[in-house]
């Protein structure tokens, strides 16, 4: 089974490097969403040094901005805080769009060629995964690398390092290997393009923006906030921001860390099983 | 005794329970034979190819292939079978010799084993020189050889070829049932395939079904489907003269005649020896032929007397199309 994935994967992933204009649109994606947007905002300008013509104290508006800056976990600027919240919007977006491959497959009577051969339906499934969860990580590492070129952009706390790098890497591979499952298998689930893209649309954008992948939990109305703490998008952003801010973590804070990695472990599984479960039906004989 | 490599009873597919695309056929082929489904598009061949392939289930009836069931068994099917679909389906973004390692993947060749396999398909389907180069490159005819290449890798047992000569020219056409004949005759290996080309089935398949709507209408080898026809027919002109109706009539191996002014049209059951009888009536009586000429029968005939006067192929008065789109809305 392993073979055929990864036979298949290969096919798809092949065809993707002898393309790399490929890439761009993810790219260009991450690039306005960090350039454009996220320079565009700094929470501590909204900080007022005065107000109708009385100076507030210095003292004060250091405590306020300092504050706010807690709300935003700590991150030196905006674009250090919206850094994890755009690499879950382009892993999510990346799976869940990679799936119109898989549907022009079916169309192109290609899946048919796999299903009469003799390979397991959960290589076929997983093959979808696995090509769609490389590129989307590709893209990701892009991501967090353009973030930290800009100008004025992402800012590591010290002690920053490669167990750090390490610790990301698995919170967005797990986050999106989960909800790679259950994107591919609504892909092998539909019969058209368009039906995808509703479908994906649907769940995709809610997921991202009932997250604190673009604003703190600390701005969020209590129902939403009851919604967020549990979105994998948010455990998923959270971590990756407390990796980046704090280089070195307190005995708390890897105890969180410990706990919100094995939530993405749970869900990853969770959601892969569900994902393959609906494949199977989808993959049977029509 | 040779053994039969399929075995359909009542083979019947409903989509949701309104469309049946196939419906309670039966049929058999031997091991080693060249077997064709006949029949106009939307007659239900591509979905009895899909029911035996295991892409599509059975609403009724039971199939075995190689001597598997393809309900209970699919995983064993899958192994034996090599399927070259109507589709295009090679990938376009790689080369010719990619696909086809892919496919011997898929098919578990084993490594030391594939090298020499793929060299010796793209030699006998002359793709050596196209091999290195992108499928997106190649010719419609080219494209169907890539594909027989890669429903070959594995050696199965039996091939299924849902329409291998569609869109293609003739010349091209003619070098594909070279091909098709060549692994038939010298290579042993059993051959299904559907065709809406008469002369294809003709010139390839040792026994043919004609199929519409779904069901069997005839069986049997193309000379056998002729037979059935009647003989040839001669017509012979003469420059006038009495009425020869009766006396043609009498002779032994003629089996029926009919009169149209000086115009004698004669089926005969054996034409060797009825020609020279019929010659011999005519020139006894001193007269002369204007025109004469024998036509045999062809499976064009037989094809239309079948399934009626419609043929659907490509033209607007057939709902083959219409037929496609439900099935393809209700799967």
């Amino acid at each position: 089974m392993f073979a055929d994935t990864f036979a298949l994967t290969a096919r798809s992933l092949k065809k993707w490097i002898r393309n790399p204009a490929a890439i761009m649109p993810g790219l260009f994606m991450a690039v306005f969403w960090l350039a454009l947007f996220g320079s565009s905002f700094n929470p501590l300008n909204l900080v007022p040094t005065q107000i109708g013509g009385i100076a507030l104290s210095p003292v004060l508006v250091e405590q306020i901005k300092s504050a706010m800056n807690s709300v935003f976990g700590g991150a030196a600027n905006y674009i250090t805080f919206l850094t994890a919240g755009i690499i879950s919007f382009i892993v999510i977006i990346n799976m869940a769009y990679g799936g119109i491959d898989i549907v022009l497959d079916r169309q192109l009577g290609y899946l048919n060629s796999l299903l009469s051969a003799p390979i397991s339906r959960a290589s076929i499934f997983f093959s979808g995964v696995m090509q769609n969860f490389v590129k989307a990580m590709f893209i990701a590492a892009l991501t967090f690398i353009v973030a930290v070129l800009l100008p004025n952009g992402l800012q590591f706390g010290t002690g920053f390092g490669a167990l750090n790098l390490l610790g990301i890497f698995i919170a967005f591979g797990l986050l999106t290997f989960g909800f790679g499952c259950l994107f591919t298998a609504l892909a092998f689930s539909v019969k058209n393009v368009d039906s995808l893209v509703a479908i994906v649309n649907f769940l995709a954008f809610p997921l991202i923006f009932m997250s604190s992948a673009i604003f703190p939990l600390g701005t969020f109305p209590s129902w939403l906030k009851g919604i967020a703490e549990v979105n994998p998008i948010t455990k998923a952003s959270e971590t990756t921001r407390m990796l980046i801010v704090n280089g070195n973590l307190t005995p708390t804070q890897l105890s969180a860390l410990a706990g919100n990695m094995i939530y993405l472990a749970v869900v990853a599984v969770v959601l892969a099983t569900i994902g393959y479960l609906i494949a199977r039906k989808a993959l049977k004989a029509e | 005794m040779k053994t039969n490599i399929i075995e359909a009873k009542n083979l019947t597919k409903t989509y949701k329970k309104t469309v049946k695309a196939v419906d309670h056929i039966s049929f058999s082929v031997e091991e080693g034979e060249l077997f064709g489904f006949i029949g106009p598009n939307g007659a239900g061949k591509t979905t009895t190819i899909k029911m035996l392939t295991t892409l599509a289930s059975l609403t009724e009836g039971e199939a075995s292939v190689v001597g598997y069931d393809v309900g209970k068994n699919p995983a064993d099917v899958r192994k034996n079978i090599g399927v070259v679909p109507q589709e295009f389906t090679a990938d376009d973004e790689l080369k010719g010799a990619e696909n086809l390692f892919l496919s011997a993947k898929l098919h578990h060749v084993p490594n030391d084993a594939v090298r020499k396999k793929a060299k010796e398909l793209l030699e006998l389907l002359e793709l050596e020189d196209a091999a290195q180069r992108q499928v997106k490159t190649y010719s419609g005819g080219m494209r169907r050889r890539l594909q027989l290449a890669m429903g070959l890798i594995h050696e199965p047992k039996i091939l299924f070829l849902d329409e291998p000569t569609l869109g293609l020219d003739i010349q091209t056409r003619q070098k594909m049932w070279t091909y098709i004949r060549e692994l038939n005759h010298e290579r042993g290996i059993t051959v299904f395939m559907t065709t809406h080309y008469l002369e294809e089935a003709d010139s390839l398949c040792d026994r043919i079904s004609i199929i519409d709507a779904g069901t069997i209408k005839a069986s049997g080898s193309p000379p056998q489907l002729k037979e059935k026809l009647g003989g040839p027919i001669l017509t012979l002109r003469l420059i006038d003269g009495v009425d020869l109706t009766d006396l043609l009539r009498e002779i032994q191996d003629v089996s029926e005649v009919a009169k149209k002014g000086q115009s004698y049209q004669i089926k005969l059951a054996k034409p060797e020896l009825a020609i020279p009888q019929i010659i011999e009536v005519v020139t006894k009586r001193g007269l002369k032929i204007s025109d004469i000429t024998l036509v045999k029968p062809t499976l064009d005939q037989v094809f239309l007397q079948i399934t009626g006067d419609m043929m659907r192929d490509g033209s607007a008065n057939g709902d083959w199309f219409g037929q496609r789109v439900l099935i393809e809305r209700l799967k």
